[in-house]
């Protein structure tokens, strides 16, 4: 993983957002959001339900086309250069993104196929050591417990190793072993320069495992810090009563 | 182009593993058939004449293909809903075009299982011979089965993926269909010996000609509407 992050390195930010709009049937949901993060450093996006999370990430993704503004991994927009750019992006989401009929292995070939790996089958066993899930490769998704998945779900965003990972509430219904299994891994991603823009309801898991925070109210980012620059423990009480005023 | 194959092959092969795991749609899609047939024949008893049967036959087995057809090209993508597998697949550094293709080859796979099951249950139950005219047979039911799934396969991928669920796009399906399924039936016709070779006079069928122009007809509506359900689907998939 070193060696590749080493040959993907940019010099510019490996996730670039300039001023993304979008207006879902005339209720603007993102005002104009301009966030750019470097290699080797993880973002902490927070905001209350419909504050624009998920739709940032999923423009960011290419999966939804923004009415203003571009998105660019590694320096390839997501629109024009949509093929580049998903081969260093990865995502995981709370939906695990994979099929319940195959088995552990089959599913992580199956995405590597869609990538085009050249490596597979080392690859996958990479993976497969790194989530713990060697010993459930023979066993289909449909049978795994949601922290097993969810595992599933990281091996298979990272199996084309990508630079920038997006991460749409990952913690979900995991318990407290899957969730320190799943910052290890993000910290891991992250020390070997990949960047991660991830969303959660769970502020103090996500100043965990992120060195910096923003914040996203009503489509427009209202703060933009590094952890170092507030007080981690006030900023969970305040960001709590705030989302507990707006609900 | 190495790219595209890898990825229409993964997509293919991955379909049919799923389906023959799942077992969801063929069996599904064979009893409907079957039904079709059997009340169809039971209808054609009740004739007074002879000739009924290779007509009622054709009319079966098209009916039988139309609907099952539909019925397996919505499952397509009602099956990359659940987990979001929809996402994984866009994820990927594909042309969304490929995955379309790709769908639509796994549909055209699926029906021609069922097409060879319900097929030769159609010609022993209407008692149909085609002689020596099996190849034209098969090319009428490959070309015919090219047509429903070319249009079935993006209007399964509007009706899953977009906010239009529940509306009338099925029978938009069956609408654009129509012209393919005048010269489709026309050629069964001919194949069943209910029609000559050549016809004249008015009416859709006799507005086809010939056996030769209604497999023409068919060449050109599947390649109209491969090439142009091809370039739509990226604009069908789009939110």
């Amino acid at each position: 993983m070193h060696e590749t992050m080493a040959e993907n390195r940019l010099t510019g930010p490996a996730l670039n957002v300039c001023s993304v709009s979008k207006t879902f049937v005339a209720r603007p949901v993102l005002r104009g959001v301009d966030l750019a993060v470097p290699g080797g450093q993880a973002v902490c996006l927070c905001g209350v339900n419909g504050a624009g999370k998920s739709t940032l990430l999923r423009i960011v993704a290419g999966l939804l086309h923004a009415d203003r503004g571009t998105a660019a991994i590694h320096g390839f927009d997501i629109r024009k250069q949509a093929e580049a750019a998903k081969r260093k992006l990865g995502v995981v989401s709370h939906a695990s993104m994979v099929y319940p009929e195959l088995t552990v292995g089959e599913n992580l070939n199956f995405a590597a196929r869609l990538h085009g790996l050249a490596d597979r089958t080392s690859r996958i066993e990479e993976l497969l050591t790194l989530t713990e899930l060697a010993p459930y490769r023979h066993d289909r998704a449909a049978i795994l417990s949601r922290g097993l998945l969810q595992r599933l779900a990281i091996a298979r965003a990272l199996l084309h190793r990508p630079v920038v990972l997006l991460a749409d509430e990952p913690f979900t219904g995991l318990d407290t072993g899957a969730t320190e299994r799943l910052l290890a891994i993000f910290d891991r991603f992250v020390r070997d320069g990949g960047a991660i823009l991830m969303t959660t309801h769970d502020t103090r898991l996500g100043l965990r495992c992120c060195r910096r925070v923003a914040v996203l109210d009503k489509g427009v980012l209202v703060l933009d810090a590094m952890t170092d620059e507030i007080e981690p423990d006030r900023f969970c009480t305040d960001y709590l009563s705030y989302a507990r005023s707006m609900s | 182009m190495k790219d595209f194959w890898l990825g229409l092959r993964a997509i293919v092969i991955k379909d049919i593993v799923v389906e023959l795991r799942a077992k969801q749609v063929l069996p599904t899609m064979i009893v409907l058939g079957m039904l079709i047939v059997f009340i169809l024949r039971m209808a054609s008893e009740s004739s007074s004449t002879s000739a009924g049967a290779p007509v009622m036959g054709a009319a079966a087995l098209w009916i039988a293909f139309l609907f099952s057809g539909l019925l397996a090209q919505e499952r397509s993508f009602a099956a990359e809903q659940q987990n979001g597998c929809i996402d994984g697949l866009l994820l990927a550094p594909l042309d969304p075009g490929t995955i379309y293709l790709a769908k639509l080859v796994a549909n055209v796979v699926m029906l021609s299982i069922f097409e060879l099951i319900v097929v030769p249950i159609g010609l022993i139950s209407f008692d149909l011979h085609v002689g020596g005219r099996w190849p034209q047979l098969l090319a009428v039911l490959l070309l015919g089965n090219l047509g429903i799934s070319s249009v079935g396969t993006l209007f399964s991928a509007a009706v899953q993926l977009t906010r239009t669920r529940g509306s009338l796009l099925s029978i938009v399906v069956l609408v654009i269909l129509m012209p393919m399924l005048i010269p489709a039936s026309f050629a069964l016709l001919v194949l069943f010996g209910a029609m000559p070779e050549q016809v004249g006079g008015t009416g859709s069928l006799a507005f086809v000609g010939s056996f030769r122009a209604a497999l023409g007809y068919l060449l050109a509506f599947d390649a109209v509407f491969v090439v142009a359900c091809w370039l739509l689907f990226p604009v069908v998939i789009q939110e």
